[in-house]
C-alpha cells in the first residue's frame, strides 16, 4: 500500500491509536467505540462532517493518521454534548473531537483557513493581549479575516445588528481604542505562558 | 385452604413462568415434592403473552398446554398463585420460607362459567394485555389461564360490583372475605425462576416512548400481532388505528448501553427478526420492515432464521443505532434520524410505527431478595453461596425460551442434589 | 381387576341444566349407554359431587366412569380418580358454549349433547385402566458417552444425585477440548479476564468419585435394550469388551473442530502461521501467560483473528451454514492472552457481527479496554508467503479494501458435531443391503464405523439428527425432547455451544436421564404424555409383518424379530399411537386408547336419515393443539355448527383409516381431521404424526371413490392451539361445503 496517509504506519496496527492515546485529550477512549453510530446521527451539524465521530475512531484504529489529523470534521463540533449524552459506551466524544483538533493544530496539520480554527486563533490572540475579550475588535477581526474588501462587505452586511447592539448598550464603539484590560495583565500572561509550558511538557511531539 | 405439607425434602420454585414450570415439573417428574409459587393469578408468565416463538414461529401456548397437562397429571406438585415469597431464612437443606398469599376473592369452586363477569360493570386496564385494552374487573386472565378460575380485582371489593358478582355465582365460588394470608414452610432447596421484565422504555429519552403514541415496545407488538390481542391480530398503530405497514425495529433499546442496561439482552435480535415476519404474515409484499441494529446476534442454528429474513425482500437492515425519533405532526408518522455506519450514510426515514426491542431486566430488580442470594451487576441472580438456592431461566441471565428451559432443567437437578444430600446426611446419622 | 361396573355422572351446572334436558341425557346413558349407574348432580365438581363419585367407586365397586360435564381439560383436580377408567363427555365447551342461545337451537343442542353422552359411554366400555408396563426394568445406572466438559459435568451431576454412572471416553484421558485450553471465557462476575478452566479439579472429582466408573480408550460397541434395561458393550482399545447394564444414556460425544485445510483461501493448512482457535490454545498453553510464540519460535507481535471462518456461509456447501456461538467470545479471550502478556502486540479481531450476548458485553468492553482492535470486515484472502501473513479484507465501516500484516492469523472455525451416523443416509443403505446389494452392505459397514452409540435399533445405530448434523431437539419449550427415549444428547453434539452452556446442558441432560430411569422403573411414559401408564400391546397372531409400525414409529421403539414380527420396547415408547394408526390389520392397541375406544364412539353417534337435513361431521382432533383450540373456541363462545362431533386423539398419527371408513359407512357426511403443523417447522409433538396422517389421507381418495363418495368428505387441517376463532370458522365453512355437496348416500345402510 502506498497511501501517503499511512507512511511509516502499518494499517490497523496500534501506532496511531497509541499516538492519539498519548497526545489527545481523552484519547484513551477511542478504542472503546463499538461503531453504533449514535454520535454521528445525534450531531446537529452532522451534515457538515466529512467523517463522523464514530468513523474517525475507526480511522484512528485503522492508522489513517494524516487523513484524520488533516480532516476538518472534528472542527465542526459545537460542543452540544448530544453525542456524549447518548453514547452507549460513554465516550467523551465532544472532548475527543476538541482534543483531536487541538492536536492537529499543534502539529500544524489542521486544515488552513478552516473557519472554526480561524475563529479560535483570532479569539485567542484577542484574549491573551489584555486578559479580556474585546468583542468589537474580535468582530472586526472576523470580518476582515479574508481581506479588506470582504471585510467591508461583511461589516456592511452586519451593520444593522451592530447598530442595534450599540443602541442596546451591548457593544461599546469606544472599545476600538484599547478597551478593558484585566487588572494584572503581566501576571495573566505569565500564567498563560506557564500553562503552555506544562502542556508542552506533557505531550511529546511525535511526527 | 388445605394444609400444605412441606419438609426439608421439598423444593420451592419461585415463579410460574416457563422456567419455573419447567423446573417444578422436571423435579416433580423425578419423584420430588415441589411447591410452585406464582405472584400473578395464572401460570405462564411472559411467554403466555407472546404470539409466536422464534425460529419455528410456533405458539407458546402449545408448550404451555403440554406443561399444564403434565402438571395436572402430577401429584408431587402443589401450585400457589397470587403468592409471593416474603422471606427465606436458614440454609441449604433447611430453609424456612414465608409466603404471602393475596386474596383472589374466588375459590376453587369456580367453574369458569363466566356469570360473574357479566354483572360486574367496572373495567380495569387488562394486566394480561400490558394494559393495552380493558377488561371487566371480574376476569379470567386469559384463555389458557391456570388455575382456570376467575379473579376479582381488589378495587371492586366493598362496592356493589363485588356483591353483584357474588350474587351471580351459583357455585359459592366468590368469597369477598378473603384476606391476605401468610404461611411458613420448611423447604430444602429454593429455585428462583422470577424471570425478567422489559426495560422501562420511557427512560430512553430520544426515542420518545412516553411522547409518541406510535412508538411501542416489542412486547406490546406481540399483543398487537396476536389474534387474541387487543386489535384482534391486526397491526394497527395506536395513534389513529391505521394499519401500520412500514415498521421500524430498533435494536438494543436499553441494552448494551452504559446509560441503561450494560448487558446484551440476547433475545431482542431474534425477537425483531421474528416480528418482521408478523409484518409479512399480515401484508405480504405490501409490508415493510426495517431493522436498525449494531450487531445481529442470531447465535447457532438461529442463523438460519436470520438468513431467511435477510432474503425476505420486505425486510431491510441498517447497521445503526438510531439517534433520535421525531414526530411528523401531520401524518403521525415517525422520522428516524441516524447514520448507517457501514460506509456512512445519513438517513431521515419515515415509518408508520416504531417498535423498540426493549432489553431484559431481572424481574427481581426492585424486590428484596434474601441476603445470601448473590446477584451480578445487572441484578441477575447467581444463587446462594452454599448452592441451596439456585437461579433458573431469565432470572439468572438474559435467556431465550429454549435456553431458559435448559437452565431450568439444570436448576431442577441442582435442587434435587440439595435435598438428596440432605437426606443422605440424615440417613448417615 | 374386578369386574367392570360402569357409571355415568351428568352435571347440570354451568348452565347445562338450563339449556339441556338432563333427564333425557340420563335416559340415554342408561338405555343406550347401558351404564349400570347413572347419577345427576347440579354441581358435580364441588366436594359433594366428587364425594358421590368417590363413594360409588368405594362402595359400589364402580370401575368405569363417564363424566358428562365440562371438557376433559377442565376441573382436572376435582375429577381425579386414578383408580378407575374415565371418559369425559364434553357438554359445556363442546356443546352449550358453541351453540347459539335461544330456543330455536334447542333441538340440535340436545342432539349434540345426547351424542356426546352416547360417545362417552361407548368409549368407557372399551377402556381399561392402564396397569403400567409389566416389562418395566429397574436399572438406574446412567451411561455417559464422552469425557469432555459436558460428559464430565453430566457424570458428576448424576453421581452427586445418588446415581451410579458409567463414563466411556475414547481417548486416553478425560477432559476433551477443555483440557487443551489455557483459560476459559469468564462465566461469573467480573466478566473481565480469562479464567482458569477448573478442568483439573473436575477430572479429579470424576476420577475419584465412588459412584463413577470410567473407561478410557473405549467406545460403545453396541447398545441394545430400552430405558431401564440398556445393555452396553464397551470396547476397549486392548480389544477386550465389557458389558455394562444401564438405565439411560447421556450422549456427550462433543464436536470436532472444522478442518482448517478446507480454508486454503484464508491460509488454512498453508502455513503454521495460520492456526485455528485450538491451535492458538496450544500456543497459549506453551506460553503460560508470557508473550505467545509461533511454531517457529518467533514472538508474535501482531495477530489477526478472522471470525466466522468457514461458518455462517451457505453459499459454499463445504462450509458450515450455522454460527458456532462461542467463537466471538473465544477470540476475545484469546486476544487477551496477547494483550495481557504484552500490551504492545497488535491485536485485531475481524468480525461481521460480534456475538457476545448477556454479560459477554462486559468481556467485549474489557478487551477493547486492553487495546484489542475490533473491525467490522470480511476477509477474502490471507497471503502466507512472507514472514508476516497479509490479511486482505473489506473494511465494512470505512467501506474500502484493506490489508493487515500479521505474524499470526487465527481462524475462528466452527464446531462440527460428532453425532454418529446420519439416519437419513443410513436407511437407504439398509434397504439396499436387505435387497442383497453387496455395495450397500459394504457402505453400511463403512458408515457404521462413525457410529457413537451403535444402537441395534431397527431404525438405525444413532440418534436422529435434526439439522446440520446435530442431535438436537426440535422444540423450543422442550430442549430435551429426544427422538430416542432415555437417550439424551448434551453439549456441542446437540447444538453448537460454549462451555457455560455445555455445563448447563449436561446438568439438564443428567436430570432427564434420571427421570428416564425413574419412569422406566414404574413403567410410566416420558414426556409429553408423562405419567401415562398405558402401553402398546400387539396381537401378534393377526400381524402380517408389514413393518409399517417399525418403520413409522417416531421414536424407534419397535424392533423386528427374526421372523420380522414387531418387538415392542415399551419403555422406549412415548404412547403417541402412531403404530396403532399405521397398522392395516389393527392389532395394536393401548388399554385406554384403541381402535375400539374411538371406533365405538363413532358408531355410537345417532345418525339422522338422509332427508333430515341434519348432516353429521366427525372431527378427529389432536389432543395437544386442535382439541384445546376447540375448547377455547367454546370458552370464548365462538359459535360453530351443531352437526359436528369431536373426538380427541393422541396424535393425528394415531388415526387409523378404519375410523374414517367406519364413519363414512355409518353415514357421517364428512370427516375433519385436525392436526399440528407439519413440514420443516413441524409442531407435532410426536414428530411425524400429522405428516403421516396427511400422507395416509392423501391415499384415502380411492377408498372414497369406491364408496361412491366425494373426496371432499374427508379433509385434513393444520390447526394451531391459538386458532380458537379460526377453528370455528373452519367448521362452519366445512359444514357449508357439506351442505353444498349434499348428504351422504351411505346413510341408512348401517
Amino acid at each position: 500500500m502506498t497511501n501517503p496517509n499511512q507512511q511509516g504506519y502499518t494499517p490497523y496496527h496500534n501506532n496511531f491509536l497509541k499516538e492519539v492515546e498519548q497526545n489527545v485529550e481523552d484519547g484513551t477512549w477511542v478504542k472503546m467505540c463499538m461503531q453504533c453510530g449514535v454520535c454521528a446521527g445525534s450531531c446537529p451539524l452532522g451534515n457538515a462532517w466529512e467523517h463522523t465521530p464514530q468513523k474517525i475512531f475507526m480511522m484512528i484504529r485503522a492508522g489513517k493518521r494524516e487523513e484524520v489529523l488533516k480532516s476538518d470534521s472534528m472542527w465542526m463540533c459545537t460542543s452540544c454534548y448530544n453525542c456524549i449524552a447518548r453514547c452507549p459506551r460513554k465516550l467523551p466524544i465532544t472532548h475527543i473531537m476538541h482534543g483531536l483538533a487541538h492536536y492537529a493544530h499543534r502539529l500544524g496539520l489542521a486544515p488552513k483557513g478552516q473557519p472554526t480554527r480561524e475563529i479560535a486563533k483570532l479569539f485567542w490572540k484577542n484574549l491573551v493581549k489584555t486578559g479580556r475579550a474585546n468583542e468589537l475588535k474580535f468582530s472586526l477581526a472576523m470580518y476582515f479575516k479574508d481581506g479588506f474588501k470582504q471585510g467591508i462587505k461583511n461589516a456592511l452586511g452586519m451593520q444593522k445588528v451592530g447598530i442595534g447592539l450599540i443602541k442596546a448598550k451591548r457593544l461599546n464603539p469606544m472599545e476600538i481604542f484599547g478597551g478593558h484590560k484585566c487588572k494584572d495583565k503581566s501576571g495573566f500572561q505569565k500564567m498563560i505562558a506557564k500553562a503552555q509550558e506544562i502542556e508542552n511538557s506533557k505531550k511529546t511531539h511525535i511526527a | 385452604m388445605t394444609a400444605i405439607i412441606a419438609t426439608n425434602q421439598t423444593i420451592l420454585v419461585v415463579g410460574g413462568g416457563i422456567s419455573g414450570m419447567t423446573a417444578a415439573l422436571e423435579a416433580a417428574e423425578c419423584g420430588k415434592q415441589v411447591i410452585l409459587v406464582e405472584r400473578n393469578s395464572s401460570l405462564g408468565g411472559r411467554t403466555a403473552l407472546l404470539y409466536r416463538y422464534f425460529p419455528k414461529m410456533c405458539h407458546p401456548t402449545c408448550g404451555l398446554e403440554i406443561n399444564l397437562r403434565r402438571l395436572k397429571a402430577n401429584r408431587n406438585l402443589r401450585i400457589l398463585t397470587q403468592t409471593e415469597v416474603t422471606s427465606v431464612t436458614g440454609q441449604r437443606g433447611d430453609y424456612t420460607v414465608s409466603l404471602k398469599i393475596s386474596p383472589r376473592y374466588v375459590n376453587s369452586n369456580c367453574t369458569a362459567c363466566g356469570e360473574c363477569a357479566k354483572v360486574v360493570k367496572k373495567e380495569i386496564p387488562n394486566p394480561y394485555e400490558y394494559n393495552l385494552s380493558r377488561t371487566r374487573a371480574a376476569y379470567l386472565p386469559h384463555a389458557m389461564a391456570y388455575p382456570q378460575h376467575y379473579v376479582l380485582d381488589p378495587s371492586i371489593i366493598g362496592t356493589p360490583d363485588a356483591d353483584n358478582a357474588k350474587a351471580a355465582c351459583k357455585y359459592n365460588a366468590i368469597d369477598l372475605d378473603m384476606q391476605v394470608e401468610t404461611i411458613e414452610l420448611k423447604v430444602g432447596a429454593v429455585v428462583w425462576a422470577t424471570g425478567w421484565k422489559p426495560y422501562e422504555a420511557a427512560k430512553i429519552q430520544p426515542y420518545g416512548y412516553d411522547r409518541f403514541d406510535n412508538v411501542i415496545t416489542s412486547l406490546e407488538f406481540e399483543r398487537y400481532a396476536d389474534p387474541h390481542g387487543p386489535t384482534g391480530g391486526k397491526l394497527l398503530r395506536p395513534s389513529d388505528g391505521k394499519e401500520a405497514k412500514n415498521i421500524a425495529f430498533i435494536q438494543c433499546a436499553g441494552s448494551r448501553d452504559q446509560n441503561h442496561l450494560h448487558h446484551c439482552s440476547r433475545i431482542c435480535c431474534m425477537a425483531s427478526l421474528k416480528q418482521t415476519q408478523y409484518v409479512r404474515e399480515a401484508y405480504g409484499e405490501q409490508g415493510k420492515s426495517t431493522v436498525y441494529y449494531i450487531d445481529i446476534r442470531s447465535i447457532d442454528r438461529l442463523e438460519d432464521f436470520y438468513r431467511k429474513v435477510q432474503q425476505d425482500s420486505t425486510v431491510n437492515f441498517v447497521k445503526s443505532k438510531v439517534a433520535q425519533i421525531k414526530l411528523d405532526e401531520k401524518t403521525g408518522d415517525l422520522i428516524l434520524h441516524g447514520v448507517d455506519t457501514e460506509g456512512y450514510h445519513r438517513y431521515a426515514t419515515q415509518h408508520d410505527l416504531v417498535v423498540l426491542a426493549v432489553g431484559m431486566e431481572p424481574e427481581s430488580n426492585g424486590i428484596k431478595l434474601p441476603a445470601d442470594l448473590i446477584t451480578d451487576s445487572s441484578g441477575f441472580i447467581e444463587g446462594s453461596a452454599d448452592l441451596g438456592q439456585i437461579a433458573a431461566g431469565a432470572a439468572s441471565s438474559p435467556l431465550d425460551v429454549n435456553r431458559a428451559t435448559q437452565s431450568a432443567t439444570a436448576a431442577a437437578l441442582r435442587a434435587i442434589q440439595v435435598v438428596y444430600k440432605t437426606s443422605a446426611i440424615e440417613e448417615a446419622r | 381387576m374386578a369386574e367392570m361396573k360402569t357409571a355415568a355422572y351428568i352435571c347440570s351446572g354451568c348452565g347445562l341444566g338450563d339449556q339441556l334436558d338432563i333427564a333425557q341425557l340420563s335416559k340415554i346413558a342408561q338405555k343406550e349407554g347401558k351404564m349400570a349407574l347413572v347419577r345427576n348432580h347440579e354441581f358435580l365438581c364441588n366436594p359433594e359431587g366428587v364425594q358421590i363419585i368417590r363413594d360409588d367407586i368405594e362402595k359400589e365397586a364402580v370401575t368405569h366412569i363417564c363424566i358428562a360435564a365440562c371438557s376433559r381439560r377442565a376441573k382436572t383436580e376435582a375429577f381425579n380418580f386414578p383408580e378407575v377408567a374415565m371418559s369425559r363427555a364434553n357438554l359445556r365447551e363442546g356443546v352449550i358454549w358453541i351453540i347459539a342461545q335461544g330456543n330455536e337451537h334447542d333441538e340440535v343442542r340436545q342432539e349434540m349433547a345426547n351424542d356426546y353422552v352416547r360417545m362417552g359411554c361407548a368409549e368407557i366400555k372399551k377402556m381399561k385402566l392402564p396397569q403400567g408396563n409389566p416389562n418395566h426394568a429397574n436399572n438406574k445406572r446412567i451411561l455417559v458417552v464422552g469425557g469432555g466438559v459436558t460428559g464430565l459435568t453430566a457424570a458428576l451431576a448424576a453421581a452427586e444425585t445418588g446415581y451410579e454412572v458409567v463414563l466411556v471416553e475414547k481417548n486416553n484421558q478425560l477432559g476433551g477440548w477443555a483440557a487443551k485450553m489455557w483459560k476459559r471465557v469468564p462465566f461469573k462476575q467480573p466478566y473481565a479476564e480469562p479464567q482458569e478452566t477448573g478442568l483439573v479439579e473436575l477430572v479429579a472429582k470424576v476420577s475419584s468419585h465412588s459412584r463413577i466408573t470410567v473407561y478410557l480408550n473405549s467406545t460403545v460397541a453396541e447398545t441394545s435394550g430400552a430405558p431401564g434395561r440398556f445393555n452396553i458393550k464397551v470396547a476397549q482399545e486392548s480389544g477386550s469388551v465389557t458389558t455394562e447394564e444401564v438405565g439411560a444414556i447421556v450422549q456427550a460425544s462433543g464436536f470436532s473442530s472444522y478442518d482448517i485445510n478446507k480454508l486454503p483461501e484464508l491460509g488454512g493448512g498453508k502455513s503454521t502461521n495460520v492456526v485455528d482457535q485450538a491451535g492458538l490454545e496450544a500456543l497459549a498453553c506453551k506460553a503460560m501467560d508470557t508473550p505467545l510464540k509461533r511454531a517457529d519460535g518467533k514472538e508474535i507481535k501482531s495477530v489477526v483473528f478472522i471470525q466466522c471462518a468457514g461458518q455462517r456461509n451457505e453459499a459454499n456447501p463445504d462450509h458450515l451454514p450455522y454460527c458456532s456461538g462461542h467463537c466471538c467470545a473465544t477470540s476475545v479471550k484469546q486476544a487477551m492472552y496477547f494483550k495481557n502478556a504484552n500490551p504492545d502486540v497488535n491485536t485485531v479481531v475481524l468480525y461481521t457481527d460480534l456475538r457476545m450476548p448477556g454479560m459477554g458485553e462486559d468481556f467485549y468492553r474489557s478487551a477493547q479496554d486492553k487495546g484489542v482492535i475490533f473491525t467490522k470486515g470480511k476477509a477474502s484472502r490471507v497471503d502466507t508467503a512472507g514472514d508476516a501473513c497479509k490479511v486482505v479484507f473489506r473494511d465494512l465501516i470505512l467501506d474500502e479494501d484493506a490489508v493487515i500484516d500479521a505474524e499470526l492469523v487465527v481462524l475462528a472455525t466452527g464446531q462440527v458435531p460428532n453425532a454418529g451416523v446420519d439416519l437419513e443416509a443410513w436407511n437407504p443403505l439398509v434397504t439396499a443391503a436387505e435387497s442383497g446389494s453387496e455395495e450397500g452392505k459394504q457402505k453400511k459397514v463403512e458408515m457404521q464405523k462413525i457410529s457413537v452409540l451403535n444402537l441395534n435399533y431397527r431404525q438405525g445405530p444413532d440418534v436422529p439428527q435434526l439439522k446440520h448434523g446435530f442431535n438436537d431437539s426440535h422444540f423450543i419449550c422442550f430442549p430435551y425432547e429426544t427422538r430416542r427415549t432415555g437417550i439424551y444428547a448434551a453439549g456441542s453434539v446437540r447444538r453448537p455451544m460454549d462451555m457455560l452452556q455445555a455445563t448447563e446442558d449436561a446438568t439438564g441432560a443428567a436430570l432427564k436421564a434420571i427421570q428416564a430411569v425413574e419412569n422406566a422403573s414404574i413403567g410410566r411414559a416420558a414426556h409429553p404424555r408423562s405419567g401415562d401408564l398405558s402401553f402398546p400391546s400387539v396381537r401378534l397372531e393377526g400381524c402380517t409383518q408389514c413393518k409399517r409400525c417399525t418403520v413409522e414409529c417416531p421414536f424407534g421403539a419397535i424392533d423386528e424379530d427374526e421372523k420380522r414380527f414387531p418387538v415392542f420396547n415399551e419403555s422406549r415408547c412415548r404412547r403417541c399411537g402412531t403404530c396403532m394408526g399405521a397398522c392395516p390389520v389393527r392389532v395394536i392397541s393401548f388399554e385406554n386408547y384403541s381402535v375400539d375406544t374411538v371406533g365405538n364412539q363413532i358408531k355410537a353417534v345417532d345418525m339422522p336419515d338422509e332427508f333430515s337435513e341434519r348432516p353429521r361431521i366427525l372431527i378427529l382432533a389432536c389432543e395437544n393443539d386442535a382439541y384445546p383450540a376447540l375448547d377455547m373456541a367454546g370458552l370464548q363462545h365462538h359459535v360453530y355448527s351443531a352437526f359436528v362431533r369431536a373426538i380427541p386423539v393422541r396424535c393425528l398419527g394415531s388415526v387409523n383409516t378404519i375410523w374414517i371408513t367406519d364413519a363414512l359407512n355409518s353415514g357421517f357426511d364428512g370427516v375433519m381431521m385436525m392436526g399440528c403443523k407439519h413440514g420443516e417447522n413441524y409442531q407435532c409433538h410426536f414428530v411425524k404424526g400429522s405428516e403421516l396422517a396427511n400422507y395416509r389421507m392423501s391415499k384415502i381418495d380411492d377408498t372414497l371413490k369406491q364408496l361412491g363418495l366425494e373426496t371432499e368428505r374427508v379433509a385434513t387441517y393444520e390447526v394451531a392451539i391459538t386458532d380458537n376463532a379460526r377453528v370455528a370458522k373452519l367448521i362452519n365453512e366445512y359444514a357449508a361445503k357439506i351442505n353444498e355437496i349434499g348428504m351422504s348416500p351411505m346413510k341408512g345402510f348401517n
